[in-house]
């Protein structure tokens, strides 16, 4: 099983608090619902496998602490981070003005640039809906960031969140290849040493 | 002088402050003192530590405990567990220094981070057992958090500290307690009961010895006066009974009960007065007459802790072989022999054929002697292990050390404790000088299992004697103690010695400066550290800003190029000139650690990611007791510079 796996990759879940960002990690990996989810202390972390377009890739999700006074303890978390994951609560408006807050916090501390950012609007099954939906996608598109719209109540959008980002993140090869961790290097290692032989015999043919 | 007063002024201040910090919250715990957020990374940054420390597979259970415990302790939510989890597994690393800091910067800790080695020391002994790997955690933390490691010396003599002062005081409550119950028991169950009732009403087997029972008198004094507030909470008394071994009287108590084995003479000589949370054990190689008569003699400089111990074993037979290698060097063999027989083995051509003849013709002085010891020791080694794997020496870190055939003596306590389950947990650190055993590495693996901080291997290429004791036995062409040993494990160490060991009867003479070679701290290293002011003084100075912010630190710890393996050391920072002999043991044992005390600093400010990779990897960011020396003691070694040249050429080969 673990065999096939292709890459570890290192996902992270950042926003204000109380925007759903728990649930959403709650609803992706163990397909439940709480509507009264006890705020994250520091962070929580969950692990899951998932295969995009034939490619298996185990995600690390560490989902951050929203409250004010965890906030602290955010940088420790971006090191080394592929994927992020932005929430914000389409009944709040304040959730997604501080957007750029966060915005600039993942530039600050994170250690790559291509890292691969994802915005959910989440609560859409929320009837006092406070943000656009055109505005979401405006937001995302200024930012180059992938978006969409979810609710981790209704289990809208959520699978597909998580799918479109890892997507993303393995067409981004220079981002997971590089790691030395899994896989990834090891097949081109493999690859490399293929070439090198191919290229030998060539040699001696001359 | 001035300046000496200026630093003891500043221990002073240190203290009372510790003292003061007690006074205002009595009972409290840093688990209620910090805010969550600070227990989080206080959890978190353990939790790395663990994942670095002890990455194997059979220390995972060691690891999940020490964690669940810890958040436990600080009354953390069970919520994040899963994240201490991911930590304690090795994932999320890269946040280590990022903890460090935001737990530096907490409001409660910003003078007094020592706060938490306290709370770790604590912790660790509040299930009365010291396990040796918790000690190289605390000592890890410590290390993270800038605090100078003399720190937790302090803190855990204070702890023993506060138990002598205290005696009276407590024997006092006994007394107390022993006149209520006057008229129920009899006078001689008196101070029994009192004492259990002290340590909340356990009552435990104290009736084994003279220690325990003041030992355990002391157990409500620790309490408050040192701020182990949690040691009290419920059975003081079988805590430190546990630590100290039952039996009271401790390894010096140990009496061979009988023959075992083939081996005739076996006990333990304490080296010094004192009483510690981990000691030291020492293991003498042969005797000769005069001088070195006595198995004490080589260690009269030795202060690793200052609870130390001396192995006595088959003296008859190590002063055969003392006498029989002397006869050799100052009879047999002239100096200029000796000389050539240097470089030959230095060169590394050594066949059977090339000795000699006026060597062969003496050999069996030496050979008979030498095949005796080599028997014994194995055994007595033997021996060792079940006396530690018993528990003689009290629940606490052990930390062994040998030369020639007695890091032998040590080679065997190794082997067999890691044949034995619950070995783990027991030795701190090991130091092999000049050891006649096999040097292979797949032997020496196995020992990772056993040791929690160091494997240190101390080795002098030119050691022709044990070249030449060794030369029969053909299979064993690697000996330990004329080459490094090349295990891919942070605990190995290796040191090439050559510069200091002329000859295998050096590992004797030279003692002194070859403990302080290893890291070892000496008496001189000891009144180095109290007399020396500029590193307190300025490390006290230096604390402040860490604090607040690391650019100032970062300016001290890469403002010197060439000391780099040494920047880590930050906070004890020596003067330049006396900071190559360290580079030593990173130089030689694993030129990519070398790189990584340095690459650690940039990483800190510059390149954060780089932290990733090389933290698991590397010895020396677990500064354990003798690891953390390297940056203070080395200043007396003569030979710094020379060794540096000896690693830098080691390196070449």
């Amino acid at each position: 099983m673990d065999e096939d796996i292709l890459t570890t990759l290192k996902i992270l879940i950042i926003g204000e608090s109380g925007v759903g960002k728990s649930s959403l990690l709650l609803r992706f990996t163990d397909d439940t619902f709480d509507p009264e989810l006890a705020a994250t202390i520091g962070v929580d972390f969950k692990v899951k496998t998932i295969s995009v377009d034939g490619n298996k890739a185990k995600l690390a999700i560490w989902d951050t602490a929203g409250q004010e006074r965890f906030r602290t303890l955010t940088p420790s978390y971006y090191r080394g981070a592929q994927g992020v994951i932005l929430v914000y609560d389409v009944t709040r408006r304040d959730t997604f003005v501080k957007l750029d807050n966060w915005l600039n916090e993942l530039e600050t501390y994170c250690t790559r640039n291509d890292i691969v950012k994802m915005l959910v609007g989440n609560k859409i099954d929320k009837e006092n809906r406070a943000v656009d939906r055109n505005e979401g996608l405006k937001f995302a598109r200024k930012h180059s960031m992938l978006f969409i719209e979810a609710s981790a109540k209704t289990c809208d959008g959520v699978q597909c969140a998580f799918e479109e980002l890892v997507e993303k993140i393995i067409q981004t090869p220079g981002l997971w290849e590089s790691e030395s961790q899994n896989r990834g290097v090891k097949l081109s290692n493999q690859e490399e040493g293929y070439g090198g032989r191919a290229c030998g015999g060539y040699c001696s043919m001359l | 002088m001035a300046e000496e007063q200026k630093w003891s002024r500043w221990a002073w201040r240190r203290l009372r402050m510790a003292e003061e910090t007690d006074a205002k919250e009595p009972c409290e715990l840093v688990g209620k003192q910090l805010g969550e957020p600070g227990r989080f990374a206080y959890a978190a940054l353990c939790g790395i530590s663990l994942a670095c420390l002890f990455p194997e597979k059979e220390q995972s259970s060691f690891r999940m405990e020490f964690i669940e415990g810890l958040v436990k302790w600080l009354e953390l939510s069970d919520a994040v567990l899963p994240a201490m989890t991911a930590f304690t597994s090795g994932l999320g690393g890269e946040g280590a220094e990022t903890f460090a800091q935001i737990l530096l910067k907490d409001p409660v800790l910003s003078n007094n981070p020592v706060i938490i080695t306290q709370d770790l020391v604590s912790f660790s002994l509040k299930d009365g057992y010291y396990d040796a790997r918790a000690r190289v955690l605390i000592c890890h933390v410590t290390w993270l958090l800038r605090i100078p490691l003399e720190e937790l010396e302090v803190l855990e003599e204070s702890l023993l500290e506060s138990l002598k002062e205290q005696k009276e005081e407590a024997s006092e409550t006994a007394e107390a307690s022993r006149r209520k119950k006057e008229r129920k028991r009899k006078l001689r169950r008196y101070l029994m009961i009192g004492l259990a009732t002290i340590g909340g009403g356990t009552v435990i087997g104290l009736t084994g010895g003279l220690a325990a029972p003041l030992v355990a008198a002391g157990a409500a004094t620790i309490i408050g006066s040192a701020g182990a507030a949690a040691l009290g909470s419920t059975a003081g008394i079988a805590i430190l009974a546990s630590l100290f071994g039952a039996a009271g009287a401790g390894l010096t108590g140990y009496k061979m009960k009988k023959r075992v084995g083939a081996i005739e003479e076996f006990e333990f000589l304490s080296l010094t007065e004192g009483k510690q949370l981990h000691i030291t054990i020492a293991i003498t190689g042969w005797l000769c007459t005069g001088k070195y008569g006595s198995f004490t003699a080589p260690w009269s400089s030795m202060l690793q802790s200052s609870e130390q111990y001396c192995l006595a074993w088959e003296s008859k037979y190590l002063m055969e072989l003392g006498n029989a290698l002397d006869s050799l060097l100052n009879g047999f063999v002239n100096m200029m022999a000796q000389e050539a027989l240097k470089f030959t083995v230095l060169s590394g051509i050594v066949t059977a054929l090339t000795w000699p003849t006026s060597l062969l013709t003496v050999a069996n002085v030496i050979d008979n002697p030498w095949g005796v010891c080599l028997n014994r020791s194995a055994e007595v080694g033997k021996h060792l292990a079940q006396i530690l794997l018993s528990r003689q020496q009290g629940k606490r870190p052990v930390t062994l050390i040998g030369f020639s055939l007695g890091a032998r003596v040590i080679y065997f306590c190794l082997k067999e404790m890691a044949q034995e389950k619950d070995c783990e947990g027991i030795i701190e650190d090991v130091v092999l000088l000049g050891a006649p055993v096999e040097g292979e590495a797949k032997y020496w693996k196995a020992f990772t299992k056993v040791v929690s901080g160091r494997i240190i291997n101390g080795y002098c290429r030119g050691d022709w004697l044990l070249s030449f004791v060794y030369r029969t036995s053909s299979a064993q062409l690697k000996v330990a103690g004329l080459q490094p040993v090349i295990l891919d494990d942070r605990r190995m160490v290796n040191m090439d010695l050559s510069s200091v060991v002329n000859g295998h009867l050096d590992y004797m003479k030279q003692m002194d400066t070859i403990l302080k070679a290893v890291g070892i701290k000496t008496k001189e290293c000891r009144l180095e550290e109290k007399g020396n002011p500029s590193p307190f003084s300025s490390q006290g100075e230096r604390r402040q800003p860490t604090a607040d912010g690391e650019s100032q630190e970062e300016e001290s710890t890469l403002g010197d190029d060439d000391s780099i393996s040494h920047d880590h050391w930050s906070w004890q920072p020596v003067p330049s000139e006396g900071l190559h002999s360290s580079d030593r043991n990173s130089d030689l044992a694993h030129p990519e650690d070398s790189e990584f005390p340095g690459s650690l600093d940039a990483s800190r400010d510059e390149n954060p990611a780089g932290l990733e990779k090389p933290l698991p990897t590397n010895p020396l960011p677990c500064p354990d007791s003798a690891a953390h020396v390297l940056g203070g003691t080395f200043l007396p070694c003569p030979d710094t510079n020379d060794l540096k040249n000896q690693a830098a050429h080691q390196g070449l080969d």
